[in-house]
């Protein structure tokens, strides 16, 4: 009974399960250890599938029901396991090497909001009315998990930082657009499972041929 | 012709999943070559199938299509002939290449298999993202091809190349990421035309609609694909994973990055041109294109200066040449439009070719210094003649495709703006003499004794895709075959070609 529920309860819900989602994403920045990292992608994950859920409950499109299933086998189960083989592998005990600390990472990631929020203010008018503040959140945390790629150094937080930018499109995607068809949201999790893969064997072999997964080391290649 | 379209895409496929059980070098060479063949013929039947069907010229009509998803209109068509050409000859290069790395023992089988098992995947992909008819799907398979060539690129063990290999994954997936947000905004806006349906993601639907989608949007989605999709095609400044992977990957993968991947990114975002200009005019996503190619071809001239690893040289020299194919399509109007066209598949043919003679040059010398190699054409004459040839063809000088269609872009640069054409030129002949002063003291000269034998069987197989790449292209460049222009006609009107930039 999809409409049993006042629409504002809707998106104030909606509106709820966003702000967790970036809250978690700003938890990620802040973190030192690089496990924590990786429980907390779990939760943001967790967290993308619920807001999908309530999405689908208040439009009433069961295929977004399908994607949250997948969300969390996948993002929450799946790859957070793999990522805690690859830690224990390369047996990173220090904590998070940062090119940039986490004070100064925390404004930047507040300024990168304020960004988003302001390139999708013209444009946010037209969304469904239960979801208009997603986008600008979805952009947001893609916005926070590019930053995360260039702004730490172990290769296993890079990692984190593109699946943080993942999630950010699968939130703009359900929340904004009411989800994409079910065959390119199937289509779109098997690519990101298996680019995930495919970033944990390289960081192995980085393990194994530098003897570290800190990419600063690789400098060969320069002009 | 239907059936030729489904052959051209699931040949690849097909390929790989027998290269799972192929033992022997012997049958994997004969199953590659087989592949190349039914490639270039269900290639061939593709393209005749568009040029004879296809003259209705706006995107809906002719065209060959397979079920709901798969259409291939003039633009598809024409990547179609790039990919399977050069694919082809890639193939054939391949079999020669990786058969004398086996042979060496710097491969054990296992590997020697795996690398078609990847190369071929790479191929599918490729093919599958410009037969869709589908802007989400599209994004789904150039991902997939992102993947399969990131396998290919730390192929070799060495640090060089996993630190390529590394550099190479960061920057695509985080492209490739920035361009599904693009594609997400146009389901945002096609949506309330289209309705929430597998239409409003179809290319053939978005370009019908094109005028009535949101233009702040449309905007938006272009730079996010912009962004995405040209870090695939290497256009500065998301160029910096290009000459690294193209230097550490095998060679016939560097044929391949340069040849076709690149191409493959630039058609991504000249299919979203196609719907962003109906909405907001030419202007927008032309002026951003001309941009990036003229930076692109700044940074690529003054790099190919100081290059002295000859991989690495050409890898620039394909940051100028796409810079260059930006340019003309971001100009537009007729002119701009069909010399844009007709760079990239001259560029996809020369620069492949002057990668095969390159791969043969290390398979000699063991080395990439292009110090420590002279006189190739009196050494070895099908490697330096070959090399010469394509360095004559990548400088623009005729008689061959690339100064016809660089000719064209200057011209239509110079009708758009006196300007930005004085630019062009002056950035042209900086790349010209960086480019061909290094790469004629490698053909030329007194020769150097190579280090190295190849085995006949490997170098024949080698000699002769160098040899059909450079044949066709002076076929192109010299007779113009009159099917081009068939395709081309079409595929200008796609754009509006009547209005360029103002």
């Amino acid at each position: 009974m999809p409409l049993s529920l006042h629409p504002d309860l809707g998106s104030q819900l909606i509106n709820l399960c966003s702000m967790l989602l970036l809250l978690t994403t700003f938890a990620i920045v802040a973190q030192r250890r690089l496990s924590a990292c990786v429980d907390l992608f779990a939760l943001q994950s967790l967290f993308l599938a619920v807001t999908a859920a309530v999405v689908a409950w208040f439009t009433d499109s069961p295929h977004i029901y399908i994607a949250a299933l997948l969300t969390i086998a996948i993002k929450t189960v799946t790859i957070p396991m793999i990522l805690k083989k690859v830690i224990e592998r390369v047996n990173v005990k220090r904590e998070i090497e940062f090119v940039i600390n986490i004070p100064p990472s925390l404004l930047i990631c507040g300024a990168l909001v304020i960004l988003a929020f302001s390139v999708t203010e013209p444009i946010a008018k037209l969304g469904f009315l239960l979801t208009r503040d997603s986008l600008a959140i979805a952009l947001a945390i893609v916005l926070i998990g590019f930053f995360m790629m260039i702004a730490r150094k172990k290769a296993v937080t890079q990692i984190v930082g593109f699946l943080m930018m993942e999630n950010g499109l699968f939130l703009g995607a359900t929340a904004s657009a009411y989800g994409m068809p079910l065959i390119v949201e199937l289509g779109v999790f098997f690519d990101v499972l298996v680019a995930a893969l495919i970033i944990g064997v390289y960081t192995h072999r980085l393990q194994d041929t530098f003897d570290s997964v800190d990419t600063t080391k690789l400098t060969g290649l320069k002009e | 012709m239907n059936a030729a379209l489904l052959i051209l895409i699931a040949a690849p496929l097909a390929a790989c999943l027998l290269s799972l059980v192929v033992r022997t070098r012997p049958a994997m060479e004969r199953l590659q070559l087989g592949h190349a063949v039914v490639l270039w013929a269900a290639m061939a039947a593709v393209v005749a199938g568009v040029v004879m069907g296809g003259h209705g010229g706006s995107h809906g009509e002719g065209g060959v299509s397979f079920g709901p998803l798969l259409h291939t209109d003039p633009l598809s068509a024409f990547m179609d002939l790039m990919l399977a050409f050069v694919g082809g000859t890639a193939l054939v290069y391949a079999s020669g290449y990786m058969g004398e790395e086996l042979s060496r023992g710097h491969l054990n089988f296992p590997r020697y298999r795996r690398f078609f098992i990847y190369f071929d995947l790479f191929l599918f992909a490729m093919m599958l993202a410009v037969n869709l008819d589908n802007i989400a799907l599209m994004w789904i398979a150039v991902e997939a091809s992102t993947i399969s060539a990131a396998l290919s690129v730390g192929f070799d063990r060495t640090k060089a190349a996993l630190e390529a290999g590394w550099k190479y994954i960061v920057l695509n997936f985080v492209g490739i990421a920035l361009a599904l947000f693009g594609t997400v905004l146009v389901y945002y806006t096609s949506e309330h035309v289209l309705g929430v349906s597998m239409e409003a993601l179809s290319w053939v639907s978005l370009h019908r609609v094109a005028g009535e989608l949101n233009p702040v949007v449309l905007k938006m989605a272009f730079v996010f694909v912009m962004i995405g999709y040209g870090t695939k095609a290497g256009v500065a400044p998301m160029h910096t994973w290009l000459p690294d992977a193209h230097a550490e990957a095998p060679t016939p993968i560097s044929a391949m990055l340069s040849g076709l991947m690149l191409n493959l990114g630039l058609y991504a975002v000249l299919r979203l041109k196609s719907i962003v200009d109906p909405a907001v005019g030419p202007a927008f996503a032309g002026s951003i294109m001309l941009s990036l190619g003229l930076l692109s071809m700044a940074i690529a001239a003054a790099f190919m200066l100081i290059q002295r690893d000859y991989k690495r040289l050409l890898a620039y020299s394909s940051i100028e040449h796409m810079g260059i194919a930006f340019i003309g399509l971001g100009v537009g109007g007729p002119l701009g439009l069909f010399g844009g066209f007709f760079h990239m598949i001259n560029h996809a043919l020369a620069k492949s070719a002057a990668f095969y003679a390159a791969g043969m040059v290390l398979l000699r010398h063991g080395h990439k210094m292009i110090d420590r190699v002279t006189g190739l054409a009196r050494q070895t004459p099908a490697i330096g003649g070959g090399l010469l040839l394509a360095a004559i063809a990548l400088a623009g000088l005729p008689p061959f495709g690339l100064f016809v269609s660089e000719v064209l872009i200057a011209t239509a640069a110079y009708r758009h703006h006196h300007g930005i054409a004085y630019l062009f030129l002056a950035l042209l002949a900086l790349a010209f003499a960086t480019l061909i002063a290094p790469l004629t003291r490698m053909a030329l000269g007194k020769p150097v004794e190579a280090q190295l034998a190849v085995a006949h069987g490997s170098d024949r197989l080698m000699t002769s895709a160098l040899g059909i790449n450079l044949a066709a292209m002076s076929v192109i460049g010299l007779l113009m075959p009159a099917f081009f222009l068939d395709l081309f006609m079409p595929m200008t009107a796609l754009f509006e070609a009547k209005a360029g930039l103002p």
